[in-house]
């Protein structure tokens, strides 16, 4: 009994979600791409973002300025954990990042709990994108047809950068080869701090964008950040183009999973990221590892 | 791509190499019998402490189960909460369907995880190093959901297997064919203490053997042993049912005790829980995570009234990641080793720690 | 009223539910008497923990206090010790002290700190928790020492009567079966005779479904379809396609917190509204969620026995006291812990002293003036009987609040085979 609606609906949503946690996955896997570290924190991120356009908007009243000023907050904080934790942990065993970070994490919940404590909260989607589109059968909101969009078109335009340009170029280099990099005079440690604080910047937009249709509450960073591993392991670590990929099939298999098996879709798509592992084992697209 | 994780033997990963000195071994034995004397004084001063030194006990059991693996033998395993749930719920149907013998359902949740532990080693030990990482993790949560969910039921037909998310509570203590009274908690803590030991005992004189001393050579430099004749697979994939099957004990310690098998057990955030012992502890010492378990859940017991305590807990623990990668066990030997300078040592560390956040090499 | 048979896969087995009856359960205080006559072989005997001379009521909060459910857990002790602190700081005229612990609402951690409440802290009341698997794993440890009353100032689910049926346990607040059943009458009465149910999939929300379903059939209405969502999802389209498929009137719902926040919004977002009326149990539409869902809420109704905006003199002078003390109007959590608060008071004060078992024998079938109106300690299971407000979401000056509509007379609660 499943129609065209229904199905339509949940490709809807699968795209919205996929982008959206792409945006969270790009920002992970450019950070491991270039530094190595696997960043925990990164969800706890996510949940800043969505606390400080809460914040913004009860400030300001206006979403467009959250959607702008949240993210530069969440980059600031970005920022500080690179130069005052991560920075020291440089040429050490990554495993070190991936402890720190998870302390980091547990750390930030704690202070959003004490901070604003634990009930929900919701940033109010702007008037001007509310009430529904009508898609022949199917009424869809257009606040979600709007994070569809944004997200697609900021993704977009960072494959295009990252694909073409001379920072895209830039960035592959010191993911190849840091030392390299840093033999042609390039500062490495700012080019360090700019992708952690870039990546911070775009969980950020990503926080605020589904804190206007999702609750912000405190369990939000640890739930996101579990999706977001996946992904990157999917798509091979430090691949930016398996960190989309891999997104969009998530996105997807949630999607269509709670049509099939909503109690189960977890394990479908754990089951999957076992599977992508054991037939390559350094994900879709991620580099080979000497073996 | 750089080989990352062919470099995963830096001495500054353990506190040394060797597992336990001769003076180690007398420190040891002189623990377990300050704890076989600190149990019944406790029970009389204190009752409640028993109680805790059995959570420790148990806790400081699932650290040292891996980090045999871990530590030692360099695989993340990021999933070792599944072992130690699925050893849970094997006691907890155990002692329900079949019988509260300790004798039996002790060796049958080691058992099961072992099982688990191979059928997840063997799936996961072709990834490396980070990958390896999430594939346990993966299976573990897989774990996680199937217990939720109650899959076995589902499958079965049957009305309840793992309980859904309310778990399998109400689960009975065990008893010793009448002998030993286990609702008397000190006669549970001299179990616990008694299985603890002996499998620490277990396990150093695994790592010291001719197989530890394969694993570790894995650890170091994978390539080379299995170029000259190991089978490299087979070597982890058994050394991680070993860990999963003393892991599987720790679970059937515990459930029993708490009455309760419980999704909780699964989760990945026990697994999480569990490295940060590790670190906090010492990894790759056996002897040091069992220190880090002890202070993690001599933190949690402290700070539990505070509001604040896991921005305490995460806080210390970014601390000892930045300031002592060697853990306790790390600041124990080299206190040892050095007493005069550990106040200078400390100096230095500050120091370095300014120096790099400056972009100083 | 039979227990309902159709909880599915949340019920144990047979083997397993027998051992909290009848004959076992005695061999359990046999147990529980030899393990509690060990652990207090230092202390100065007694039978109880706190009862070594003193004169003071020792209360134990098993509350969460940190993560997402904190509100919950602060709320109870706001409630709680605002009684106390109008009573001159006592509890029937003793002093009080005061342990607090957090379960992080981790069963693990509940039963461990229910078992230092009772055996290190000595507590004579318990008060929590808030999460009903907490409550559930709690039982055997609270059976076992029998050392003390267990206020259960939140947690709902029915089988802490049916399957632990214990003496020692109250509940302050209300159980799965008050909170959805009796609305079914109601809604076929005065919204559809057709329904379809959508609920977080977890014990509770089941629980909640099946007792709906059960009572609205009774009636004489249908149920169309069900959606089951698992706990803690974020995105709810497709189950809001489910819904809209089913083609029915009317949809009641089961889900809490942030799952609350995430459904209502989305559902009002889907324009689902112009389509089906929304019910559901109170936690739907509550105090803690209400603010996030905002106007999204307007026009649902459900069910809960605490409303803060009832117009009634007991609770309008409560409400001031809360506000003028916590700058916040109380939430239902602060009123179940305000009462816990007044029935501990009562008792102590009825039996001049702390041993459990008299203040069990004092508290069972004893009437409670509280704030949500008066309810009394069922004779049999220590379940509330009280009156339940059926509300609806309105426009206010500051936003949107629940209205009461009409306040259904005491329902009658099931017992479950459980007569003590």
């Amino acid at each position: 009994m499943v129609d065209v609606t229904t199905v339509l609906r949940a490709t809807l949503l699968g795209l919205q979600l996929g982008m959206t946690l792409a945006l969270v996955a790009a920002g992970l896997t450019l950070i491991f791409g270039m530094l190595d570290v696997i960043n925990f924190a990164h969800g706890a991120l996510y949940m800043l973002g969505a606390y400080f356009g809460v914040v913004v908007v009860s400030e300001l009243g206006s979403f467009w300025a959250a959607l702008v000023i949240a993210p530069l907050l969440v980059a600031a904080v970005g920022a500080a954990i690179e130069i005052l934790s991560l920075r020291p942990l440089y040429g050490r065993n990554p495993l070190y990042h991936i402890l720190l970070t998870f302390g980091l994490a547990i750390m930030i919940e704690g202070i959003v709990v004490e901070v604003w404590g634990g009930q929900s909260y919701r940033i109010p989607a702007p008037d001007a994108l509310s009430g529904t589109l009508s898609l022949g059968s199917l009424s869809y909101p257009v606040y979600w047809m709007f994070v569809l969009a944004v997200s697609t078109a900021l993704i977009g335009a960072i494959w295009l950068v990252i694909s073409q340009s001379d920072v895209g170029i830039l960035i592959r280099a010191s993911a190849h080869d840091t030392e390299m990099v840093d033999a042609l005079g390039v500062d490495v440690s700012k080019v360090f701090t700019g992708v952690v604080v870039f990546g911070a910047a775009l969980a950020g937009v990503a926080g605020v964008l589904l804190g206007a249709s999702r609750s912000v509450n405190p369990g939000m960073g640890f739930g996101v950040i579990i999706q977001a591993f996946v992904i990157v392991v999917i798509g091979g670590l430090g691949s930016f183009k398996g960190a989309v990929y891999g997104a969009l099939l998530i996105g997807l298999m949630t999607a269509y999973g709670a049509l099939i098996a909503p109690s189960l879709t977890d394990l479908f798509i754990f089951a999957l990221m076992a599977v992508v592992l054991i037939v390559k084992p350094s994900g879709l697209f991620g580099a080979t590892e000497a073996a | 791509m750089r080989e990352l994780f062919a470099r995963f033997g830096r001495s500054e990963r353990s506190a040394g190499n060797q597992i336990l000195t001769t003076g180690g071994r007398y420190a040891l034995v002189a623990i377990v019998g300050l704890l076989a004397l600190l149990g019944p004084v406790a029970a009389i001063l204190e009752p409640f402490w028993l109680f805790v030194l059995v959570q420790i006990l148990v806790f400081a059991l699932l650290a040292l189960s891996l980090d045999f693996v871990f530590g030692y033998a360099g695989l993340l395993s990021f999933g070792h909460a599944a072992m130690f749930g699925a050893g849970g719920y094997a006691a907890a149907i155990l002692v329900a369907e079949v019988t509260p013998n300790a004798l039996v359902v002790l060796p049958l949740a080691m058992l099961t995880g072992v099982v688990v532990a191979a059928v997840i080693g063997w799936f996961s030990v072709r990834a490396r190093g980070i990958y390896f990482a999430m594939l346990t993790l993966a299976f573990a949560q897989m774990f996680y959901v199937i217990a939720f969910a109650d899959v076995p039921a589902m499958v079965a037909g049957a009305e309840s297997v793992t309980g859904g998310d309310n778990g399998i509570y109400g689960v009975a203590l065990y008893e010793l064919f009448g002998i030993v009274d286990f609702s008397d908690r000190i006669n549970y803590y001299f179990m616990a203490l008694a299985l603890v030991t002996l499998s620490l005992v277990a396990l150093v004189r695994l790592a010291n053997s001719p197989f530890g001393r394969a694993l570790q050579g894995i650890r170091e430099n994978e390539e080379r042993m299995a170029f000259v004749g190991y089978d490299v697979q087979r070597y982890k994939v058994v050394g991680f049912a070993i860990s999963g099957g003393f892991a599987g004990l720790a679970g059937g310690l515990y459930v029993p005790f708490q009455s309760l098998a419980h999704p909780q057990l699964l989760h990945w955030t026990v697994s999480g829980e569990l490295v940060v012992m590790l670190l906090l502890g010492g990894m790759g010492t056996l002897w040091g995570p069992m220190l880090g378990a002890t202070a993690v859940i001599l933190m949690e017991e402290m700070l539990a009234g505070v509001a604040a305590w896991e921005i305490i807990l995460g806080g210390v623990f970014v601390v000892v990641v930045i300031f002592a990668p060697r853990g306790l066990a790390g600041v124990v030997v080299s206190l040892k080793n050095d007493p005069r300078n550990a106040l200078k040592n400390a100096k230095d560390a500050l120091l370095t720690y300014v120096r790099k956040v400056r972009g100083e090499r | 009223m039979s227990p309902n048979s159709e909880t599915g896969a949340n019920k144990q087995g047979q083997g397993r539910r027998t051992r909290f009856s009848g004959s076992s359960r005695r061999r359990f205080l046999v147990g529980g008497a030899t393990a509690g006559a060990t652990a207090l072989g230092g202390c100065l005997g007694g039978l109880t923990g706190s009862d070594d001379g003193d004169d003071t009521v020792t209360v134990g909060y098993v509350l969460p206090f940190s993560g997402t459910y904190s509100l919950l857990g602060e709320s109870i002790v706001n409630g709680f010790e605002m009684y106390v602190e109008q009573n001159d700081g006592q509890i029937g005229g003793r002093e009080v002290e005061y342990v607090q612990r957090d379960t992080e609402a981790n069963t693990d951690r509940g039963v461990s700190i229910t078992r230092e409440m009772l055996i290190d802290a000595g507590a004579d009341v318990l008060v929590g928790p808030v999460s009903s698997a907490v409550a559930i794993a709690m039982m055997q440890t609270v059976q076992n020492e029998g050392s003390a009353i267990w206020l259960n100032a939140n947690a709902g689910d029915y089988r802490v009567v049916q399957e632990g049926c214990l003496k020692y346990h109250f509940r302050t607040s209300f159980n799965d079966w008050q909170t959805s059943a009796p609305l079914a009458p109601w809604v076929y009465d005065n919204v559809a005779d057709n329904a379809v149910l959508a609920y977080a999939d977890y014990a509770f929300g089941q629980n909640s479904k099946n007792f709906f379903r059960e009572a609205f059939e009774e009636a004489g209405g249908e149920v169309v379809g069900e959606v089951g969502v698992p706990l803690g999802s974020d995105d709810y389209s497709p189950y809001l396609g489910e819904i809209e498929d089913s083609g029915a009137d009317a949809v009641f719902s089961f889900f809490a917190g942030a799952d609350a926040v995430n459904y209502i919004t989305q559902f009002s977002e889907f324009g689902l509204d112009e389509q089906m009326t929304q019910t559901g149990s109170g936690f739907l539409l509550s105090e803690d969620t209400l603010p996030a869902q905002g106007e999204a809420a307007l026009g649902k109704y459900s069910l809960l026995h605490y409303t803060p905006s009832k117009q009634t003199d007991r609770n309008q002078t409560f409400v001031e006291n809360y506000q003028g003390e916590h700058d916040t109007r109380p939430n239902v959590y602060a009123c179940q812990g305000y009462d816990s608060a007044q029935a501990i008071d009562a008792a102590v004060a009825d039996v001049d002293g702390t041993d459990p078992d008299d203040l069990a024998d004092s508290l069972s079938g004893m009437e409670i003036d509280s704030p949500r109106g008066s309810f009394q300690f069922h004779p049999e299971t220590n379940d509330p009987i009280q009156d339940m407000d059926v509300r609806q979401v309105v426009e206010t000056d500051d936003g949107v609040d629940n209205e009461v509509v009409t306040t259904l007379d005491r329902p009658e609660i099931p017992t479950w085979g459980c007569s003590l």
